[in-house]
């Protein structure tokens, strides 16, 4: 993994280039988080569903040794294979293993993000084992060769004349259909002889149940339980931070679920495994990669309680104006940016930067993690670790310098507005001051708030003191 | 097991009780709740059902099951049964491939219980005769359910239906096989069932 810092302007900057891909994915994206609010807002309950999932969440993440410990007990009473994983080299080694053990090469896979940040497509298929996406937003990103752009929607960056023009290349379609209804049929043809052909069945997973030994896949397509259950072999491949603790408390997750992330009621297919089929054999990997290091993180720790819906993408205007792309990893918006950085500091030392701190993503996030609050903490370990760029961070020290002192403050503004007022575009937009870009620098005052209180209260003030004594 | 993945484990596990920022006795566990609207009733199921795609099969004045079948699939040729209630052309126990399941037109099995919330019905091996994938080849899917098996919500069904605990496999599904991958329209019959409907029985 190269570890130059991801350049997420300037990615962005050539993603809103396109007129019709920019303004369709804000409002693709902004439909989403509008069927997630009328779901909200017919549900009393919603506030203190959030509450009991946030605790949930936070309970097991406390818990978390024993009640893995519990699920592998139980797995393995059901006859679940389990296995352990470290990073993602190690998982991906495991997967080849059992599929070497067994003498199988192809891998019908339905959508997880998990497995796309150890990389495994790209370990396994070097070495002769193939593998096949099934869900079609993993799909069409597949044969694009991209990260996937959404945790929910892989794909939500292109329109239906990109997919068309890729299904061609691969399936042979017509270049030119510009309805999605016939490229989802295509798809449809395309996957049905993989999927019956595939040896080996592979999905990521949405929650482990440590009392039963059990685990659950949400999904839409119908991908999954077919790619799960047609081959005899079935990996799963989890994050150790999946995890809780009974399945009653399943209710609270799958009630805000789906409705955090497309503003359905449900996903089309939530799927509980809890043993192989019969004459079937079922693994389990659990995935540390990184995850026990998070949680050591007093800041940073909460973001563990995750459950992927994408709801903080969606509301994000900064993510909604520049594309999954540009975040240069598998984890883009803002659940991305502070998570990825616990990945490698320095690749996504940007992130955390791409936020307008608006705190949308911290009020819309089903299990109340404090986003935008882990955004800024961020930036500040970031900034001390330097890894921000040097005009950024000379900037931020010199007005770090002049804000803590009032007077010195007011003298700059004063300059300031003679600035704005006087001074040539080149002197005011250059390289010095990357915010000025895409913006206009704040017209010029002609009285600052404090000058006009002096002015006009401060007097007054000292009078009405006076006549009270 | 290897001894590799042994030492995973224990590395793994050290790692998070040497390290663990969130101290146990801050954080209890919290009861388990039963939150919103839990009625059960076969209208609220039929509003649900039809908000995630699914369709509801009414039976005409003296049809039977199987010809109302017939009536809303005039052109199927392969009616593929998993309950006594419908002969079929072919019940579920004779599928010998998945091959074979890939051609059947409409599939037609029992739910175990339904969710008046999310209008989804339970099949799990039991029902699925231990035919896990057929049951998703198939074309069209017809679900069975008797009104007296619902729950309102999923709380209740969590709380209240033992096949959580027993089925090896249980999916729950709610409406056909969707997708909105492509710009965002939504499809109903994506991969799996084309259309779901369901009969009281």
């Amino acid at each position: 993994m190269s570890n130059k810092p991801v350049p997420h302007a300037k990615l962005a900057a050539e993603f809103l280039k396109d007129e019709p891909h920019r303004h369709f994915h804000d409002e693709r994206l902004w439909d989403m988080r509008q069927k997630r609010d009328e779901q909200m807002h017919i549900m009393p309950e919603w506030q203190e569903l959030r509450e009991q999932a946030s605790r949930l969440k936070e309970h097991t993440l406390a818990h978390l040794p024993q009640y893995l410990e519990q699920f592998e007990e139980n797995a393995r009473r059901n006859g679940i294979h389990v296995h352990w994983a470290r990073d993602g080299a190690e998982h991906n080694r495991i997967v080849e293993k059992i599929l070497r053990d067994h003498g199988h090469s192809s891998i019908i896979k339905s959508k997880s993000m998990i497995t796309d940040e150890c990389e495994m497509r790209e370990y396994l298929e070097p070495k002769g084992i193939s593998v096949t996406e099934t869900d079609l937003g993993e799909r069409i990103q597949q044969l694009d060769n991209q990260l996937p752009s959404h945790v929910v929607v892989p794909a939500v960056q292109k329109l239906t004349s990109d997919v068309a023009k890729t299904f061609a290349k691969y399936y042979n379609t017509d270049p030119n259909i510009d309805d999605p209804h016939a490229l989802a049929e295509a798809q449809r043809n395309a996957a049905r002889p993989v999927l019956l052909s595939g040896d080996t069945g592979m999905t990521g997973g949405n929650f482990l149940v440590a009392e039963t030994g059990s685990f659950v896949v949400c999904t839409n397509e119908g991908n999954a339980d077919l790619s799960a259950n047609l081959p005899n072999l079935h990996i799963a491949t989890l994050g150790i931070e999946r995890l809780v603790p009974r399945m009653a408390d399943l209710g609270v997750f799958i009630r805000l679920l789906s409705r955090s992330a497309l503003g359905s009621p449900i996903t089309q297919y939530t799927t509980h495994f809890r043993k192989p089929k019969k004459g079937g054999e079922m693994h389990v990997i659990l995935v540390d990669n990184g995850r026990s290091e998070r949680l050591g993180m007093d800041d940073f720790w909460t973001s563990l309680k995750c459950i992927r819906c994408g709801a903080c993408m969606n509301t994000c205007p900064v993510y909604r104006r520049s594309g999954g792309q540009s975040y240069g990893s598998v984890y883009s918006g803002p659940i991305g940016a502070i998570i990825d950085p616990t990945f490698n500091a320095k690749k996504f030392s940007t992130l955390p930067f791409a936020s307008t701190m608006n705190g949308s993503c911290t009020n819309v996030c089903p299990v109340k993690i404090d986003i935008h609050d882990q955004l800024y903490k961020w930036r500040r370990v970031l900034a001390e670790r330097h890894e921000i760029p040097f005009v950024k961070r000379e900037i931020m020290k010199m007005a770090g310098r002049l804000l803590a002192q009032p007077t010195m403050y007011r003298l700059a503004i004063s300059g300031t507005e003679v600035a704005l007022k006087t001074m040539p575009r080149f002197v005011l937009y250059n390289y010095l001051n990357p915010w000025g870009k895409h913006r206009e620098l704040p017209h010029p005052v002609k009285e600052t708030f404090h000058s006009w209180y002096k002015k006009n209260r401060l007097n007054k003030a000292k009078q009405h003191e006076e006549t009270q004594a | 097991m290897s001894d590799e993945t042994m030492s995973a484990r224990d590395v793994i596990m050290q790692r998070l009780k040497e390290k663990k920022s969130p101290q146990e006795g801050a954080y209890p566990l919290p009861p388990v709740v039963t939150l919103g609207e839990q009625d059960a009733s076969p209208e609220r199921f039929e509003v649900s059902l039809a908000l995630m795609g699914g369709k509801m099969l009414p039976l005409q004045e003296g049809e039977g099951i199987e010809q109302a079948i017939k009536r809303v699939f005039p052109e199927m040729r392969n009616l593929c049964t998993a309950v006594p209630e419908v002969k079929g052309t072919l019940r579920i126990e004779e599928l010998e491939t998945h091959e074979q399941a890939d051609k059947v037109d409409v599939m037609v099995v029992r739910a175990a219980f339904g969710v008046a919330e999310t209008g989804g019905v339970f099949l799990s091996e039991v029902e699925l005769k231990d035919h896990l994938a057929d049951v998703h080849l198939a074309q069209h899917l017809i679900v069975l359910l008797s009104k007296d098996e619902l729950v309102g919500n999923m709380h209740n069904a969590y709380q209240e239906r033992s096949e959580f605990r027993t089925a090896g496999y249980g999916v729950l599904m709610s409406g056909p096989s969707a997708t909105a991958d492509i710009q965002g329209v939504l499809i109903r019959g994506a991969q799996g069932v084309r259309s779901l409907s369901v009969i009281w029985a």
